[in-house]
């Protein structure tokens, strides 16, 4: 079964054919990040005009690499939200023209089961698993036992860790996308300001940064004031190793309590190295996967390989009336 | 042309959501529907509708007309988004028509100043001269206020905001545009973001 994925929900055009939600035929994205550097932050209106601009040579350029034709494809899975919805409406308006023009079905996709599911592409997803999703608007532990069956066990109070990390990367000066930039910084430096933990031992699995986040800009301001030599390196590690902390410690209890097979890490910010190695030091009893780096950010094959789970479960499509969503829900 | 040329006009660059389908330079079909920002919900439904009372396929199009604005409303992308994927799945001609000359088309005679409120006064507008048969424009689609602008005018026009398009005298008119690289459409947003604005001014 070949599924095509189509993704817009941010700042990524991206288009995918994977087949029996594993081989992936094609995954073609057209990035805006160095549009949006210049802002310091996405830019929704400019981020639909971009898509717009893009979205037929994305999926020309997929269709030309995967080396199919259109009347190939079983099922189109687009990206239905969150997301920005002007952007959204982009990808799904162009998939509901291939499924009307070809009569493929046509299945919307929440945006975070994508994330989830780019773990198939190289891991089997073998139930019970435990998923860490972290990314810029998400911070959340999610149950499954089954496939297409989302069980939120907690989420974040507030910020989001890759927001967190975002606005760190901003009071330090380093361009956006921040995150990558304070995780490369940290690996050259050491835990020396001993940041809090937040809600390291609140009993669930629940999340907060945006405590954090201040403590950490009000110590920078504060160094600074005082014009005190501050080492960026030391300072990422720091923050770092706070946010890392609480995420693999959280993530190990409830491995714990609910007898996992696996733990799979999705998200944008699962290409966090210190998170990575620190996860893997940690959780030993069971394999813990991270996508490949092209699978953490957003792409349209975790939205195709979320299509074919989520059909074959439920052995129907959405009609011409899918909407897009800037909130939704995963379920 | 061939005998039987099809035609699939289309544009969502104001609240209404406006479809037709010309079969030889006849309109045949067509919808205008005052939308409640959900064109992107009611576009496609409206579209399989119309397609299904004429017993035509979207693959039987031979040509797309797109209002592409002006404007900066997410409705303007929709019609854009729909018209580049149909040409390119299909290899079709792609037309670009102003959303302001598709209401002027409205209205049977005389010169008509059509506008889509761009708020706080303003409008994007342009000037037509508008007869039973023919559409020729006056001027150039502009932004503006619109008091200001009515106050210069020597001739007082017919105003309208809104109008079911006469898509026959559009197709006669001199007023559409080839695309000759369908992936490259964009609407005409006449505006640069207010993003882009305060970096410049930065």
């Amino acid at each position: 079964m070949i599924v095509m994925g189509v993704e817009t929900s941010c700042d990524e055009t991206s288009v995918s054919l994977v087949e029996d939600g594993k081989r992936v035929l094609a995954n073609e994205v057209l990035s805006q990040i160095d549009i949006h550097k210049e802002y310091g932050g996405v830019v929704p209106e400019i981020a639909s005009r971009e898509h717009v601009k893009g979205i037929v040579f994305v999926f020309d350029q997929a269709m030309k690499k995967a080396n199919i034709n259109y009347k190939d494809i079983d099922l189109i899975a687009v990206t239905a939200g969150p997301g920005l919805i002007g952007s959204l409406l982009i990808g799904i308006n162009a998939a509901k023209v291939i499924s009307l023009n070809y009569g493929i079905p046509i299945i919307g996709i929440q945006h975070i089961a994508g994330h989830i599911y780019a773990n198939n592409i190289e891991h089997d997803m073998e139930f019970p698993l435990l998923a860490l999703v972290v990314s810029g608007g998400h911070t959340e532990l999610v149950l499954m036992e089954s496939h297409y069956d989302f069980q939120k066990l907690g989420e974040t109070q507030d910020d989001a860790v890759g927001e967190a990390y975002d606005k760190v990367a901003r009071i330090l000066g380093l361009p956006y996308p921040g995150g990558p930039q304070v995780d490369k910084l940290a690996q050259q430096g050491k835990d020396t300001f001993s940041f809090p933990r937040p809600m390291l031992d609140s009993g669930d699995f629940n999340f907060s940064f945006s405590g954090l986040k201040s403590k950490v800009i009000n110590t920078y301001h504060n160094l600074n004031q005082r014009k005190a030599t501050i080492s960026t390196p030391d300072f990422c590690r720091s923050f770092q190793e706070a946010v890392t902390d609480v995420l693999v410690k959280k993530t190990n209890d409830a491995m714990n309590l609910h007898n996992v097979k696996q733990v799979i890490v999705a998200g944008g910010v699962a290409a966090n190295q210190g998170l990575r190695e620190k996860m893997r030091q940690t959780i030993t009893d069971v394999p813990v996967y991270f996508p490949s780096i092209k699978y953490c950010t957003d792409n349209a094959a975790m939205i195709a390989v979320a299509g074919y789970f989520k059909y074959k479960k439920e052995q129907k499509a959405d009609d011409y009336l899918l909407n897009g969503f800037s909130r939704l829900e995963l379920k | 042309m061939q005998k039987s040329w099809k035609r699939l006009a289309i544009d969502t660059a104001t609240k209404y959501v406006y479809l037709s389908l010309v079969l030889n330079d006849k309109e045949v079909d067509s919808v205008y529907e005052e939308g409640l920002n959900n064109h992107s919900v009611t576009i496609i439904p409206h579209l399989v509708r119309m397609l299904e009372r004429q017993q035509w396929k979207l693959t039987d199009i031979n040509e797309v007309i797109v209002g592409v604005g002006p404007g900066s409303y997410t409705g303007v992308r929709i019609a854009v988004t729909i018209a580049k994927m149909i040409g390119y799945l299909n290899n079709i001609k792609i037309n670009r028509i102003s959303s302001i000359a598709l209401i002027a088309s409205s209205v049977s005679s005389g010169t008509v100043l059509s506008c889509i409120d761009a708020r706080r006064g303003n409008a994007f507008l342009g000037l037509f001269e508008n007869t039973k048969t023919k559409l020729t424009r006056k001027t150039q689609d502009s932004l503006i206020n619109i008091e200001s602008y009515l106050t210069d005018l020597e001739v007082k026009p017919i105003v309208t905001y809104e109008g079911r398009p006469n898509i026959e005298k559009i197709i006669h008119s001199d007023l559409l545009e080839v695309v000759s690289d369908p992936t490259a459409l964009i609407p005409n947003y006449m505006q640069i973001t207010e993003a882009e604005r305060n970096k410049c001014l930065r």
